[in-house]
């Protein structure tokens, strides 16, 4: 300020400061008034007495750094001041907020640290409006977030974990569309991962021998077949195609009480969805603990990993993802109908399902004579 | 697909460059209670660290966004919206402070009580239910047990609370539309919610008698048929909007030297602020004795819009007592409504200069419905040589009949503020 200016300063106008420190270590003087606003540094000038001098300075959280401090300064500077009208601070609060998203976020988490409310809601406001209405990929482009899911569970995995947990039309077209049928290096030896590239291996395999023999023995052969996978190819075999029945209510008792009986391992293969389009959007019955989404793919019979190398030609490669769209179509079919259809197209088929279980309820699917 | 490699720490760049994840949950609750509770659940398939994180949001929104369907089968809309909240319900932990639920395809009513239920047992403070369509839904008995509910929201409802009910003790605002409860059960709840600030009551049915026990309330508003309507103890009542939806019986009108339902009206209304006289409650307050002014003169009044028919005489001595008795007036909106049958002529009401500087503080004056007969007039130029303050007058006839007339008389109006505006609004 110039000399002239500091002569013409009454006295009522000597702001008083207060010494703040931010966990970097750095030490600043802040108007004392405007500082005080943040309830966090209220608190501490009132009930401890610290501020009033530079060994006493008030140490923020480690969450607020200078930059921070001094936006939120900002923010203080303007709103503490009793004269502005609302349509004035509504207006400052909406150029105040222009700022990129990590910086958001960092304000957001600065202000919340110094309890300055007002600022974490116009700041929560703010991100919110920035999640709304975008895609997934969007998100997490824009914040940075990590594309976990899809590492951690498979991306076939993943895509029936989406719709575990949520039964919202999600943009799941683009997670189909992904599959390309090409196996996953498994190094950790993941249980998922192995059932997933036995499920390609097994779509690879069964699309070439249709090529080659085209005739219903095939599909037997698949029936005779006792694991859960070869029930998959089964459902997505041709001429179980459009085969669809409309009870609803039915359905929904029959899958309640199912759900009772099978087990974890089950239930990712009924993941049965109501609705009439492809798009699942609800679920009759998911069990969303952690644990049983880890038992998922747990203990399948093992299968010969040989034919992970199949070269693919690409008029069979096209073919193979419409049928992955399919599978994921079929995915939303009638679980009990199906059974129904694989009851009645072998009799041993039906020996398996009456098991010990007394109540006669279908019981896990699972092969006592294999391993 | 790209390259699976093996499982390794997540990268540090990204981490560092995350900066949503890390906030505290209660910050992120609140981002999250923002949006509505499709976009909200779809984080769920952001990362991992995000599976869950929606499910503690405490506002709970079911509304017609909710659900995007684009087929326009009901039953199929019903169905998923019953399934999405359901799930949302069962997948959801922590407590639950907000809910509403307000969806024009909702009717399955075992659904509806089911979700109370589970709200109930969930220290609820803001609950909002409105069904669109159908009958009026019976409330179930688990609602009346959420103690802790502060604002309670109600449309198209029936209200029938059990014999242990014994209050809203922290609930401070009431809406209640289209709701059926009984008399006594109108006057329990209002008298049994002691902390009630504000009340809204529109088109009801089951109960007539408006007694409203309640020293804490600062906002009324009703609109409906009733037959009586008064206060006891609401000292802090400052607004108060009152419709009344039919024009009361003729035999009340008639009977002379009964009590004036003005004076009963406004003996416990000592600091009211803003008063709204709604469709045919003007006639209500002119039965009995009107007298010439209050005993106590509204003195913190500054905002009044009443609904008049400028030909009926009744009327007019209410409204002229009103006025009279509310000596810093800023605003005033006087709205004619519109007679089937013209019940004859009202002329020399408002002639007179025995009112002089009655409106010291009048600046604001909007008059609306009017078509331009006498006492219409009169009551105008009443207003403009009272008025020495006034600022503004606007003027919206009913229609475009009489307009240039209007405007006629209008200019020719002696005006005691040198800076009144006036304005013809076209109809």
């Amino acid at each position: 300020m110039s000399e002239l200016n500091m002569a013409v300063i009454k006295p009522e106008m000597m702001k008083s400061y207060i010494w703040i420190e931010t966990a970097d270590g750095s030490l600043q003087q802040v108007e004392q008034e405007v500082a005080m606003f943040c309830p966090f540094i209220c608190h501490e000038v009132i009930q401890k007495g610290m501020g009033s001098s530079k060994n006493h300075a008030i140490s923020l959280p480690q969450r607020v750094n200078p930059a921070m401090l001094s936006l939120m300064l900002d923010y203080c500077r303007f709103h503490q001041v009793p004269g502005h009208s609302n349509k004035e601070r509504k207006s400052f609060d909406e150029k105040f907020i222009r700022m990129d998203t990590k910086r958001l976020c960092e304000l957001t988490s600065a202000a919340d640290s110094l309890q300055l409310k007002p600022l974490v809601d116009l700041t929560s406001r703010a991100l919110a409006r920035i999640i709304e209405g975008k895609t997934p990929e969007e998100i997490r482009e824009i914040f940075h977030l990590p594309d976990d899911l899809t590492e951690v569970f498979g991306a076939c995995a993943n895509y029936l974990l989406r719709n575990f947990f949520i039964f919202y039309d999600c943009n799941i077209d683009s997670v189909v569309q992904e599959e390309k049928l090409e196996p996953l290096k498994n190094i950790t030896d993941d249980p998922r991962i192995r059932l997933l590239n036995r499920l390609y291996a097994k779509k690879r395999k069964e699309l070439k021998e249709r090529e080659r023999i085209k005739n219903v023995e095939a599909e037997e052969e698949r029936v005779d077949d006792r694991s859960v996978d070869d029930l998959l190819s089964f459902i997505n075999g041709e001429d179980s195609k459009g085969i669809k029945t409309s009870k609803n209510k039915k359905k929904n008792r029959r899958k309640k009480d199912q759900q009772k009986n099978t087990s974890p391992s089950e239930v990712i293969e009924i993941n049965e969805q109501e609705s009439n389009g492809l798009k699942g959007s609800d679920l009759g019955e998911t069990s969303e603990k952690q644990d049983v989404t880890d038992e998922m793919f747990a203990s399948k019979p093992e299968f010969d990993d040989g034919d992970v190398d199949d070269e693919i030609d690409p008029a069979l490669k096209e073919k193979i993802d419409r049928e992955v769209e399919d599978f994921a179509r079929r995915l939303n079919s009638d679980w009990p109908e199906r059974m129904q259809e694989i009851l009645s197209l072998g009799q041993d088929m039906k020996a398996l399902h009456h098991s010990s279980n007394g109540n006669g309820t279908i019981r896990k699917y699972t092969d006592p004579e294999q391993k | 697909m790209k390259q699976r490699e093996p499982p390794k720490l997540p990268c540090k760049i990204e981490t560092e460059q995350d900066k949503l994840s890390n906030l505290p949950a209660h910050v992120i609750d609140q981002i999250l209670s923002q949006l509505p509770i499709k976009d909200a659940v779809r984080t769920s398939i952001l990362s991992r660290k995000w599976r869950y994180k929606w499910a503690t949001i405490p506002h709970l929104v079911f509304d017609n966004l909710c659900v995007s369907v684009s087929s326009q089968d009901q039953i199929l809309v019903r169905n998923k919206l019953v399934n999405v909240v359901d799930h949302v319900l069962l997948l959801h932990t922590g407590p639950i402070f907000k809910f509403k639920l307000s969806h024009q395809d909702l009717l399955g009513v075992t659904d509806i009580d089911r979700w109370i239920l589970h709200i109930s047992r969930s220290s609820i403070k803001e609950f909002v239910l409105e069904i669109w369509k159908g009958q009026r839904y019976k409330v179930p008995s688990s609602l009346f047990c959420c103690r802790e509910l502060i604002h309670l929201e109600l449309f198209n409802c029936l209200l029938k609370p059990p014999t242990t009910f014994k209050g809203f003790r922290n609930l401070k605002s009431l809406d209640l539309q289209h709701i059926t409860l009984a008399q006594n059960v109108f006057e329990n709840l209002i008298s049994s919610c002691p902390m009630l600030e504000r009340l809204t009551l529109m088109n009801f049915d089951g109960f007539s008698h408006l007694n409203i026990d309640a020293p804490n309330l600062q906002f009324f508003d009703i609109g409906g048929v009733f037959d009586d309507v008064s206060f006891e103890n609401t000292f802090n009542l400052a607004l108060v909007s009152i419709g009344l939806y039919v024009n009361v019986k003729k035999d009340q009108t008639l009977i002379l030297g009964s009590s004036s339902k003005l004076l009963r009206f406004f003996v416990h209304l000592p600091h009211i602020r803003r008063l709204e006289i709604q469709s045919y409650f003007l006639k209500y307050l002119a039965i009995g004795n009107v007298p010439g002014r209050l005993p106590r003169p509204c003195a913190d009044l500054n905002y009044l819009s009443v609904r008049i028919n400028f030909n009926d005489p009744k009327e007019s001595l209410a409204a002229l007592c009103l006025l009279r008795s509310c000596p810093n007036l800023q605003e005033l909106e006087m709205l004619a409504r519109p007679e089937e049958t013209c019940t004859g002529t009202l002329t020399d009401f408002w002639i007179g200069d025995h009112w002089s500087s009655m409106f010291p503080q009048l600046r604001v004056v909007k008059i609306a419905g009017i078509s331009g007969i006498r006492s219409e007039l009169d009551f105008i130029n009443f207003l403009l040589s009272n008025s020495p303050v006034l600022e503004r007058v606007t003027v919206k006839p009913v229609s475009v009949d009489g307009g240039w007339d209007l405007m006629k008389e209008l200019l020719r109006f002696r005006r005691a503020s040198t800076r009144a505006e006036i304005i013809y609004s076209d109809p």
